[in-house]
């Protein structure tokens, strides 16, 4: 396992209460024992990281264990957080007279409905250009399948609009210039340009999300499913997405498989999931498929994590 | 220079770089001008077409902007939805005097 060249961005996602979380976090604490230097982060609103682990995780990075450190995106905060650097540098640039009318303009941003999903998104980016430095690997534990496919595919389609923004802005600094050339003031005006500087920065930003997302050697999407109907066709479908976008799918995780000791209550939901085992082999084998087994109890806490973090290793064998 | 040196000559020249600049420079280039504030009304729309109430997938990421532009926001904001004639807006942009 250690010499094959690992991803060092892996994603976990899949339908909602598979197990997303506990396999993200078995995992991670694999890598963390392995010895690399892991980041777990939870994309989910609704965090559970915390939960899985047994000790409180906040919106910033903290130690969870040998190796291995946890945080959960809090987009209500991050948000929070980038308009009051906004508000801030506006009151460096114009008079506060102004800055009193445009807050009217920032709280409406604030609760537009995309603002919570770009918070997450901002903060995602910044984690990513975490990797070397100080961690060796990051996992994410991302939400349910819908929010996780949007939150990825966002900088493929932003980063068209930008470039769009960008050709807008030039045209109108071109004409700008033109009726400038009788005019010093607005030529000395035009002369710094903070609009395209804010812009190209903000497309480098989604450029470089956009290249981590799609390149097969450092990224890698995992799927969680259970062997049911409902969460194979939604991983089927998830998949494809994925392609589309040319996001690199390594691997599905069959959590909950009912062993034959289950017992008699069992025996007939343990006959309908060997069908679903066999589709779910025809349909993804060609990935790397794991099957976690049902255990006794729910998995909670570190020693647990660390039963399934076991079982987790062959996710990585080639 | 002082007025009193100034020759017939440069008082000709002044006139006539004057005069040149109201008939050929002046109204072309407001037309240019005007152009060129219809396109930056437009970036504006593109950028912040939330404030008015039209659904924009990168507004918050252009709210970065802000500082730069809020000086014109207002009276972009009052410009927009005071439009009420677009062909006669247009329409002013030529010579029709």
């Amino acid at each position: 396992m250690t010499d094959k060249q690992l991803p060092k961005y892996i994603f976990f996602g899949g339908k909602g209460g598979t197990g997303k979380t506990t396999c993200a976090g078995a995992f991670a604490l694999k890598m963390a024992k392995h010895g690399l230097k892991t980041l777990a982060v939870s994309t989910d609103p609704a965090h559970s990281l915390a939960d899985a682990f047994g000790i409180p995780i906040g919106p910033d990075i903290v130690p969870v264990t040998d190796n291995l450190w946890g945080i959960e995106i809090d987009a209500e905060l991050e948000a929070k957080k980038y308009m009051k650097s906004i508000q801030d540098q506006m009151l460096n640039l114009v008079s506060a007279a102004i800055v009193e009318e445009i807050k009217r303009q920032l709280e409406i941003a604030y609760m537009s409905p995309g603002a919570e999903e770009a918070a997450i998104f901002d903060k995602f980016i910044e984690m990513m250009a975490l990797i070397g430095n100080p961690y060796d690997i990051i996992v994410f534990d991302t939400a349910p399948t819908g929010h996780t496919l949007r939150l990825l595919t966002l900088p493929e389609i932003l980063g068209e609009w930008i470039d769009h923004l960008i050709d807008r802005h030039m045209d109108s600094r071109k004409l700008m210039e033109m009726s400038a050339r009788y005019d010093k003031v607005l030529k000395k005006k035009l002369e710094d340009d903070p609009i395209i500087k804010v812009l190209t920065k903000r497309k480098e930003k989604f450029d470089f999300a956009r290249k981590v997302l799609t390149d097969g050697d450092s990224c890698e999407f995992i799927f969680v499913l259970n062997a049911e109907k409902m969460p194979i066709l939604e991983t089927g479908r998830a998949i494809k997405v994925l392609k589309d976008f040319s996001i690199p799918v390594g691997g599905v995780v069959v959590n909950r498989v009912i062993p034959p000791e289950a017992g008699a209550f069992f025996e007939k939901r343990r006959a309908a999931q060997t069908g679903y085992l066999d589709e779910i082999d025809k349909k993804f084998g060609y990935l790397n498929v794991v099957r976690l087994p049902m255990l006794e109890t729910d998995i909670q806490g570190m020693d647990q994590m660390e039963m399934v973090a076991n079982i987790m290793e062959d996710l990585n064998k080639d | 220079m002082d007025e009193k040196e100034k020759t017939f000559f440069d008082h000709l020249l002044e006139w006539v770089s004057g005069v040149s600049y109201g008939v050929f420079v002046d109204k072309r280039m407001s037309v240019v001008r005007k152009e060129a504030l219809d396109q930056y009304d437009n970036l504006m729309l593109l950028l912040f077409s939330d404030f008015l109430g039209i659904p924009n997938p990168i507004s918050y990421y252009m709210l970065e902007l802000l500082p730069y532009m809020a000086d014109e926001l207002v009276p972009w904001e009052r410009r927009i939805q005071n439009r009420k004639f677009i062909a006669a807006e247009k329409a002013a942009q030529f010579d029709f005097d």
